[in-house]
């Protein structure tokens, strides 16, 4: 009943050596570490999430991390996705696209209700459809990701069928997604304020209660049948309870585990990451999220950046791995990637974010920027080198916000001006979609290499009526469009993978972006809760096969 | 009475206004915040149909005047983040922080009346030491000493919980948290009446009559000298609820504050004014309070 230890991962092999070590020198006590024995039913965990409380909990409306986080311990997709990548069967047994990839069929589980007496059938999966496409849900992942679905059928009570527009090849990756979940076609049929406060699922746990500000509490569901593929048991969960907090304080969340207040904590910063490393009573899981790294994009549709050289002069003058190192504290991994380290399909490239002032240098006078103004500054023709960074207070976590302060500094030393604006997110949206940025770091979380269709292709330039647009980088590239409008088409795997190849190695080789380091997601848990992981699809918790050693 | 009602009624419109301009003409688009925040993705579809259903279309001197309309009969409108009506949702956030808030000002007037009465009888060094304790306390920021308080007690001692719990044990940190910086500027204000007083010709008579320096104390000197203080607690009340931002997001406890802070994170205009609104209404209320229990304190207010 261990949690699984992750190799691919630096961080957590390290952790393990520490605590092995830690073991042989004889100074833990009885610790997770051990075998804890056979799991136990029973009990009451105390989750404390530093994620802003959702205003709603059924996650079709809006849909954002927060409501994924508390959605998966009561709703189910329809498929999950598992460690290595490849996805996998939930309440959907199994399923065959048409040769033309236009039509799927899903034959689903015939076993499931949900947990207001409600059949789950090829009915409940239509409305679920539905509901999402239905402009009043005020859905966003989730109609997004719906956005080749045309017509959803039923074959047969179990078998439902999707047509598309055209071929899906990340339709399946988007089902996974918990934006995505099946609810209670009764439920649904309330009215959305009802359904917000006590959505009804499939899922392991039922939601009993919702005091605002304080806490939702989940209750087990007896008859629970459905747990995905790769789940540890089947059954009902052990826990018999769940009350799932809000703290949005960093330190009173460590805190609040220390004293044993609450036994899982989200949100975890550097800082207390250290700390809990040296205490042998708390844990850490380290899980990051899939879809994009975080990343800093570059503005190419304005200038400085509509110059390759200058792109790739900031990309050099940016000392990124001191500052990661020195400011999360050993605890994040430099990324090189466009993609997060769990997608499969990632294309990781060390060389071409090489720390090297000189050749900053060399490409900024080759570029024309070639003066140097009163205040150390570069300039061309009088105008300042000067480089505008609005950053989403919201967003950035402190660490991240020190690494771009530590990224000005070197920069200035090749003579770029940084100006990091820190901005609440209405400003920062704001500054976005006026296109008052040369630089900007945005998280996308998504299941699968399709995100960077969402990021990279031409189309996501075009600003919604919103003003708002994923392209931050604004690459505009007809092979780079080519390459992923494929990739989206082409269902045969290797066939997909390797398109996606083409399109990152060029979408880096442009120099549009710098990677920093995946999206960090780091939970500390007291040493007596066993069996908690996330789920590989969105790298939300999971509580279903966690239980108390106490 | 009539010119107090009325100053009141100007109070909360200009209250209202003042908050109103101040979050919206900040620039930024609420439609985004409503729809969900960081990590969703808003769809034009969706962000189009918020902007019909809570006006963001119209100019802003139409969203105010509507505001201010829907104010004027009671109603603080729908908040756009939480999907709920702003009346019961600040209502029920505002047992939390008003049980905060009297509870503080109950322990800081106990604190600084303990701290005072001592130092003023304690001699030179009672004194020194009673004004120095003040002024640290009075210094003390919200933040650090929450954090310091759950540090000692919570981690170190183990003995109360960092965060707020079904019983009374988790109301005890945020309480001193509030209270001791409190008691500082009441214990201030209330020494230094105090010292006055005592040199006052009052307590000399009343010395002379054989009363005990107890009961000179307590039934003459503190009741002069506790008028300054009482005026202030109105204004202490205020800075309570401010206080209470702070509070309730480290301790993780439902109030005002933090809905205030989250409303304002999320550029949510409705709530931030219904917030705003019944603080004033609460400092009003205070005021009129302070003042009965001036008269009440001191008899030559009540002839006039």
């Amino acid at each position: 009943m261990r949690r699984p230890a992750r190799p691919r991962r630096l961080l957590a092999a390290t952790t393990g050596i520490v605590a092995l070590g830690l073991l042989l020198a004889g100074c833990t006590p009885a610790g997770p570490n051990e075998p804890a024995g056979e799991p136990r039913s029973g009990g009451t965990l105390t989750y404390a999430s530093g994620d802003a409380e959702p205003s709603c909990l059924d996650p079709h409306v809006g849909g954002n991390f927060p409501q994924a986080l508390v959605s998966a311990q009561y709703l189910e997709s329809l498929v999950s996705r598992n460690d290595a990548g490849q996805i996998i069967p939930w309440l959907a047994e199994s399923w065959t696209p048409s040769d033309d990839g236009l039509t799927w069929d899903f034959t689903l589980r015939a076993d499931v209700t949900f947990t207001d007496g409600t059949a789950f059938d090829a009915a409940a999966v239509q409305a679920n459809i539905a509901h999402l496409q239905n402009p009043t849900t005020l859905s966003s992942t989730g109609y997004l990701a719906l956005g080749k679905v045309k017509t959803v059928a039923a074959v047969s009570p179990t078998v439902v069928r999707f047509t598309l527009t055209e071929p899906d090849s990340a339709l399946l990756e988007s089902l996974s997604q918990p934006w995505l979940a099946m609810e209670s076609p009764a439920a649904l049929e309330r009215s959305q304020d009802e359904n917000c406060a006590s959505p009804v699922g499939t899922g392991p746990f039922i939601v009993q209660s919702w005091v605002k500000q304080n806490a939702i509490t989940l209750v087990r569901n007896d008859d629970y049948v459905s747990p995905p593929a790769d789940a540890a048991h089947a059954g009902p969960a052990y826990l018999e309870e769940v009350i799932w907090r809000f703290i949005p304080d960093s330190a009173s969340r460590y805190a609040a585990l220390q004293s044993g207040e609450v036994d899982v904590i989200d949100n975890a910063q550097p800082d207390t990451i250290v700390q809990a490393k040296q205490s042998d009573s708390i844990e850490q899981l380290d899980s990051p999220r899939p879809g994009a790294a975080n990343r800093i994009e570059l503005n190419s549709g304005q200038a400085p950046f509509n110059d390759v050289r200058v792109r790739e002069a900031f990309i050099r003058s940016a000392n990124v791995d001191d500052a990661v190192s020195s400011l999360f504290q050993g605890t994040a991994t430099r990324s090189y990637s466009a993609l997060s380290s769990v997608e499969g399909t990632a294309i990781s490239n060390a060389a071409l974010f090489d720390y090297d002032p000189a050749a900053a240098a060399e490409l900024l006078d080759a570029a024309g920027w070639n003066e140097t103004d009163a205040d150390g500054y570069r300039a061309k023709d009088g105008v300042r080198l000067s480089v505008e960074f609005p950053v989403s207070t919201n967003q950035s976590i402190p660490a991240e916000q020190s690494v771009f302060e530590q990224i000005q500094a070197t920069a200035k030393e090749t003579g770029f001006e940084v100006n990091l604006a820190p901005m609440d997110l209405s400003s920062w949206y704001a500054a976005l979609a006026s296109n008052d940025y040369d630089a900007v770091s945005a998280p996308y979380t998504k299941v699968g290499p399709d995100v960077l269709r969402i990021l990279y292709h031409s189309d996501s330039i075009v600003p919604a009526p919103s003003g708002y647009f994923a392209n931050l980088a604004q690459v505009n590239d007809p092979e780079i469009d080519a390459l992923l409008t494929t990739a989206a088409r082409t269902t045969d795997t290797d066939e997909r993978s390797s398109l996606y190849a083409d399109a990152q190695n060029r979408i880096l080789e442009g120099f549009y972006l710098l990677p920093l380091y995946d999206q960090q997601n780091h939970f500390l848990l007291r040493g007596d809760v066993q069996g908690l992981r996330t789920l590989p699809t969105v790298a939300v918790p999971t509580l279903y096969d966690t239980w108390l050693n106490r | 009475m009539a010119a107090r009602l009325g100053g009141a009624i100007f109070v909360l419109w200009a209250v209202a206004s003042i908050t109103f301009f101040a979050v919206r003409l900040i620039p930024g688009d609420p439609a985004q915040a409503v729809l969900g925040g960081p990590g969703s993705q808003a769809s034009p579809e969706a962000l189009a149909a918020v902007r019909t259903e809570y006006g963001f279309d119209k100019p802003v001197l139409v969203q105010y005047l509507a505001q201010l309309g829907r104010l004027a009969t009671g109603d603080l409108g729908r908040s756009y983040a939480l999907n709920q009506d702003v009346g019961p949702l600040v209502l029920d956030q505002l047992g939390g922080t008003v049980l905060l808030a009297v509870l503080a000002l109950a322990l800081a007037w106990l604190l600084a009346l303990a701290l005072a009465a001592w130092s003023t009888r304690g001699g030179t060094v009672a004194a020194r030491v009673g004004s120095g304790l003040e002024i640290v306390a009075a210094a003390l920021p919200h933040f650090w000493l929450a954090t310091s308080l759950i540090v000692v007690f919570s981690i170190w001692l183990g003995v109360l919980p960092p965060i707020s719990t079904v019983g009374a044990a988790g109301l005890v940190l945020p309480v001193l948290t509030l209270a001791i910086p409190l008691a500082g500027f009441l214990g201030q204000i209330l020494r230094e009446s105090l010292l006055a007083a005592l040199e006052s010709p009052f307590v000399l008579s009343a010395r002379a009559r054989g009363e005990s320096e107890r009961g000179v104390l307590w039934t003459h000197a503190l009741r002069h000298a506790s008028l300054p203080a009482i005026s202030l607690s109105g204004w202490a009340f205020g800075s309570l609820i401010s206080g209470a931002v702070v509070v309730e997001t480290i301790f993780a406890r439902p109030g005002l504050g933090r809905t205030l802070l989250t409303a304002v994170t999320l550029r949510d205009v409705p709530v931030v004014i219904g917030v705003v609104m019944i603080v004033a209404v609460a400092y009003i209320l205070m005021t009129l309070l302070t003042d009965a229990a001036t008269r009440l304190v001191d008899p030559r207010l009540r002839s006039e």
